[in-house]
């Protein structure tokens, strides 16, 4: 047994390859020059890194019989070479005493990974606790009604020796207060789970008005600090966003729904592309330095006396006048003219109040 | 031989063993990274568990009985990821909270995450439709742009220190002054407001509890020695929800004044809501009185004019009259 591990480290060509090649005569060859070229990157990673990610990738592809190298690259995270590099990897894996059947059965042939069923790596360990709280502090910010049984089952997922410090970094990262009511969240959740069609009571900002909709609810998604509904609205032909906080109500209908397509979904965007110009605003000195910190400015350029003009790529006219007036009276809306007019015009109504 | 390969070795050869395993035989196994007597081999050998441990992976000492000799072992029922048993609208719970995060492009312990996202589909059965939509989101709200990459570094290396509990030596460029100013913080924790996040802790050079905007810290070192030591021990008084949910008027710059605001109708109930769980709300004829006790009149200011002409403060006086300056000032711009 010792004697096998010490050959092992020693210099190619190993007993321990010859074995696995012929173990395994579907391996290609120029799986290792890949990885070879690769080593000086990953080298530069904590090895911790890889071994997550071989965690996860081991029972994946056992799960996943014939994946494309290019898939299990995406689900892991990595580059393709990064990918093939911890295929490499993976055949030194052993365990004494270092038999064939002590190693990893896997090859790539064509772009397909297969992996046979390995003994000790059949699904992927625990969730360590900064994934898991991480998660949990995502869920948190989201709400719902489902949220403690949710965070419970996360930190019950956790190795035992764990939980304490599970529960200590859950407390050390707050991600948001819930954007909807329990019972709006906990249906829509159900409607997304189940595909079926939710009929919305939502407060339209633009019109400043309540109406109704039913909607094919896709998935909610978070913008700028808000979550956001999206779905397919059959009345208007079309898909839209619907911020969370402006839906009063919701009901779950019977009618199911089909799932969009990867295409339609690559296509989508939480906002319709930015019509026109996007809204400038020429910040002062005072309030460049904390708007541009803000989320969703874009810099233009900076001007004299440290101000700067920015772009809120888009944004509606309304939203440009608030965030200007936010600025404690150090900004303005200067283009497009429909944005600047609607800027002079909320100035000109709310200085009346004070008159 | 490599330490990546040495661990996954280790954990192989643990999880296959049927019974625990002495230390004399795991020094046999693996002669050239636990070989010899000394010290420094269990020593090695400690710090390679506590990575494993890091990993999900947790070896644990058995002192053994009358039918098991004592050694090292990973219990299997520990080891794997467990069903999570959760109804499907709990599930998509998770994926769609964990890919919205993921994919606002900064989140504390980004990559965690991913990894906790791809484990997920093994700890649930057949999580179909909510995996889909989880991915949606991710695709739905990823920047576009190379926005927030350096926020999001910023953000992974004080998830690190937090979780380390090491203390972090900050170049801060703050509001109201114009030079950047050096402290040391003990990091407790990250929060994120407004879509921006801020980290949370005990400043040295103040004396106090403070909260830094990420994107204002101009450079970060995490102090190196000693990792695995903590270097603070969080003061017991503090809670992060308690300062990240503070109304930027309830920051501590002055003492408490009572402040009066009028809504007129119609009134969204997210405007009203904007004003947080303390406020004050009382209804007259349609017209919503919102008062609160502000700390920061300036932040309460701003928050006001931002809502436009649906809104007005009435109290107090001076703060009223502020406003009425700053509106006829961009007014006088207008030109």
């Amino acid at each position: 047994m010792t004697e096998a591990r010490g050959k092992k480290a020693g210099a190619a060509p190993s007993p321990r390859k010859a074995t696995r090649a012929s173990g395994a005569p579907k391996r290609r060859a120029p799986l290792r020059a890949a990885a070879r070229k690769d080593a000086s990157a990953a080298s530069r990673h904590d090895p911790r890194d890889r071994l997550r990610r071989v965690l996860f990738l081991v029972p994946y592809a056992v799960r996943h019989p014939g994946i494309p190298v290019k898939e299990l690259a995406r689900r892991c995270g990595c580059t393709e070479k990064e990918l093939l590099a911890d295929l490499d990897f993976l055949l030194e894996v052993g365990s004494p005493p270092f038999a064939p059947d002590d190693f990893l059965d896997l090859y790539v042939e064509g772009d397909r990974v297969y992996v046979a069923l390995h003994q000790s790596f059949s699904r992927p360990p625990r969730f360590t606790e900064s994934e898991a709280a991480a998660l949990a502090a995502a869920v948190q910010a989201l709400g719902g009604e489902g949220r403690e049984r949710a965070v419970k089952a996360l930190r019950d997922s956790v190795p035992r020796d764990r939980r304490a410090s599970f529960d200590e970094l859950v407390g050390r990262i707050y991600a948001g207060a819930p954007p909807a009511r329990e019972s709006v969240l906990g249906r829509l959740q159900r409607a997304i789970a189940e595909r079926r069609a939710v009929r919305l009571a939502y407060h339209s900002a633009s019109r400043d008005a309540d109406s109704e909709r039913v909607v094919h609810p896709y998935t909610l998604a978070q913008r700028f600090g808000h979550w956001y509904l999206y779905g397919h609205d059959p009345a208007r032909g079309k898909a839209l966003a619907f911020r969370l906080d402006r839906i009063r109500e919701c009901a779950l209908g019977d009618e199911r729904f089909d799932p969009p397509n990867e295409a339609e979904l690559a296509r989508a965007r939480l906002f319709s592309e930015a019509q026109g110009e996007a809204p400038s605003i020429r910040l002062g000195p005072l309030a460049a330095a904390w708007a541009l910190a803000r989320p969703g400015v874009r810099l233009v350029k900076r001007i004299e006396k440290g101000g700067a003009i920015v772009e809120l790529a888009g944004a509606s006219d309304e939203y440009a006048t608030r965030y200007a007036l936010s600025l404690g009276g150090d900004a303005e809306v200067i283009a497009p003219p429909p944005a600047r007019r609607h800027f002079e015009d909320a100035v000109r109504r709310t200085l009346a109040r004070y008159r | 031989m490599q330490k990546d390969q040495r661990l996954l070795d280790l954990a192989a050869f643990l999880l296959k063993a049927a019974e625990p395993v002495s230390w004399r035989e795991i020094q046999e196994q693996f002669p050239e990274d636990y070989g010899g007597r000394g010290e420094a081999a269990i020593r090695k050998f400690e710090r390679d568990k506590a990575d494993l441990l890091e990993l999900g992976i947790p070896v644990r000492y058995d002192a053994g009985d009358e039918d098991l000799p004592a050694g090292y072992l990973i219990d299997r029922d520990e080891f794997y990821l467990p069903d999570l048993k959760l109804p499907p609208e709990d599930l998509a719970l998770l994926y769609l909270a964990g890919s919205a995060a993921l994919a606002s492009g900064t989140f504390p312990y980004a990559r965690d995450l991913a990894h906790a996202l791809n484990k997920l589909s093994f700890a649930a059965r057949a999580p179909g439709a909510s995996e889909a939509a989880g991915l949606a989101a991710r695709q739905l709200s990823a920047p576009e742009d190379g926005d927030g990459v350096d926020v999001g570094a910023r953000v992974e290396e004080l998830s690190r220190a937090i979780a380390h509990v090491k203390r972090v030596h900050l170049v801060y460029l703050g509001a109201e002054r114009g030079a950047p100013t050096e402290r040391d913080v003990d990091p407790y924790g990250l929060f994120q407001r407004g879509g921006a996040w801020f980290l949370a802790g005990w400043c040295h050079l103040r004396r106090a509890i403070r909260t830094f905007h990420l994107s204002r810290i101009v450079s970060l070192t995490v102090n190196a020695s000693a990792p695995r030591t903590a270097d603070f021990a969080p003061r017991p008084d503090f809670s992060l929800a308690a300062l990240a949910t503070r109304e930027t008027w309830e920051y501590d710059v002055h003492a408490p004044v009572r402040c009066r605001i009028r809504l007129d109708p119609p009134v969204p109930a997210e405007v009203v809501a904007s004003f947080g769980p303390r406020a004050r709300l009382a209804e007259d004829g349609g017209v919503t009185l919102v008062e609160v006790d502000a700390t920061n009149e300036e932040g309460l200011l701003r928050h006001v004019l931002a809502l436009g002409d649906r809104a007005e403060l009435l109290q107090p006086k001076g703060l009223r009259e502020k406003a009425r300056a700053v509106l006829a000032g961009l007014e006088r711009g207008l030109a």
